[in-house]
């Protein structure tokens, strides 16, 4: 055994076994705990289906305007920045709508607005991205994704879907 | 005289036990009151773990929440065979690293940046007396994971590799690149 097995070993034995959080836990635990498995299922479950569905339809968007529509046209048809305009704003309305509807539900965890700030902080390096290379569907699908998973984390804190052991 | 004083020791050790045992059979039944005992005799640990395997405080107390709500529905699973403390280490590694995938921010997940905190670390990394726990939480992820379930929680590589879905050889890996970092940190880089 090196020095160095040694050393390590010995602070690997020597580390604290105990670490209390900073905050106290339990209150979210006890909301967490009221909350039927079942019930707290199916809202996620919808959830699911309407990301599904979202991502068809983003799929469908994104082939239509990809191979028809994303170069601009003399007709006036949306440019990929018409179209990034069109998913944000979309997207804004229905992100104030569940925050609204949430607002007297409490949030099972302190950090969530957080993870959301740092999912706004990547939409706007997606779209200044864009902004350089609008027609770029790559970009335009991780965008709908970051967005997407702004609804989700919204959803998932007010109506946890629990994991199972 | 040496032998009362094993009495004294196998006879606290038989009451705590006891005790728990009781208080665990108790919220088996629905008894609020008695898991939030459990809770308080356990929450340190788990968090402790959640910690090290996430290097992060916020995600380590929601991931704490996140195994005592689970465990609260769970908790009929456990047969009393094994010790208690345990069963829970095991639970709450396999619901943090369940945590973790599901909300390891999105930049890391895109860009797959772990190396990035690690390698700053590198050259902030001083001489003086070592805080391993420190050390540890800056490890990149997926070494910290490996790192923290063999070394301090005597998991086998095979489990590890089962558990954080990778190749046993990927697990061995993680593992001694999460000693070499160590050990350049810790400044034995010229050993």
């Amino acid at each position: 055994m090196t020095n160095f097995d040694q050393e390590l070993q010995q602070k690997l034995d020597a580390l604290p076994r105990n670490k209390a959080p900073n905050r106290d836990l339990w209150r979210g635990i006890e909301l967490g705990m009221e909350q039927p498995a079942d019930e707290a299922v199916k809202p996620a479950s919808r959830g699911g289906l309407y990301a599904i569905a979202a991502s068809i339809a983003l799929v469908a968007c994104l082939s239509w305007f990809g191979f028809n529509r994303m170069p601009v046209t003399p007709s006036g048809q949306l440019t990929g920045t018409e179209l990034v305009q069109a998913l944000s704003q979309q997207h804004e309305q229905q992100k104030q709508s569940l925050l609204v509807q949430y607002t007297d539900t409490p949030a099972l965890t302190e950090n969530w607005q957080a993870q959301l700030t740092e999912l706004d902080q990547a939409a706007n390096a997606i779209k200044a991205a864009l902004n350089e290379d609008p027609d770029n569907t790559a970009l335009l699908r991780m965008l709908q994704n970051v967005y997407q998973q702004q609804i989700a984390l919204i959803e998932r804190v007010h109506a946890p879907k629990w994991q199972q052991i | 005289m040496e032998n009362s004083q094993c009495t004294v020791v196998d006879a606290k050790a038989a009451f705590t036990t006891a005790r728990e045992k009781a208080l665990i059979e108790a919220a088996q039944s629905g008894d609020k009151q008695a898991y939030h005992q459990i809770y308080d005799a356990y929450v340190g640990r788990v968090h402790a773990l959640s910690y090290r395997l996430t290097g992060d405080h916020a995600l380590a107390e929601d991931a704490t929440q996140e195994v005592f709500i689970q465990l609260w529905r769970k908790l009929g699973n456990y047969n009393h065979k094994s010790k208690f403390s345990t069963w829970l280490h095991s639970v709450t590694a396999n619901i943090t690293v369940s945590y973790m995938r599901k909300q390891r921010g999105w930049f890391q997940r895109m860009f797959n940046i772990e190396g990035s905190a690690a390698e700053q670390f590198h050259a902030e990394a001083s001489t003086g007396e070592v805080d391993l726990e420190s050390y540890i939480v800056r490890l990149p992820e997926r070494a910290r994971m490996v790192f923290v379930l063999h070394a301090i929680e005597g998991y086998r590589h095979e489990e590890i590799a089962s558990m954080l879905n990778m190749a046993v050889g990927s697990s061995k890996a993680q593992f001694h690149r999460a000693k070499q970092l160590l050990k350049e940190w810790m400044g034995y880089d010229n050993d």
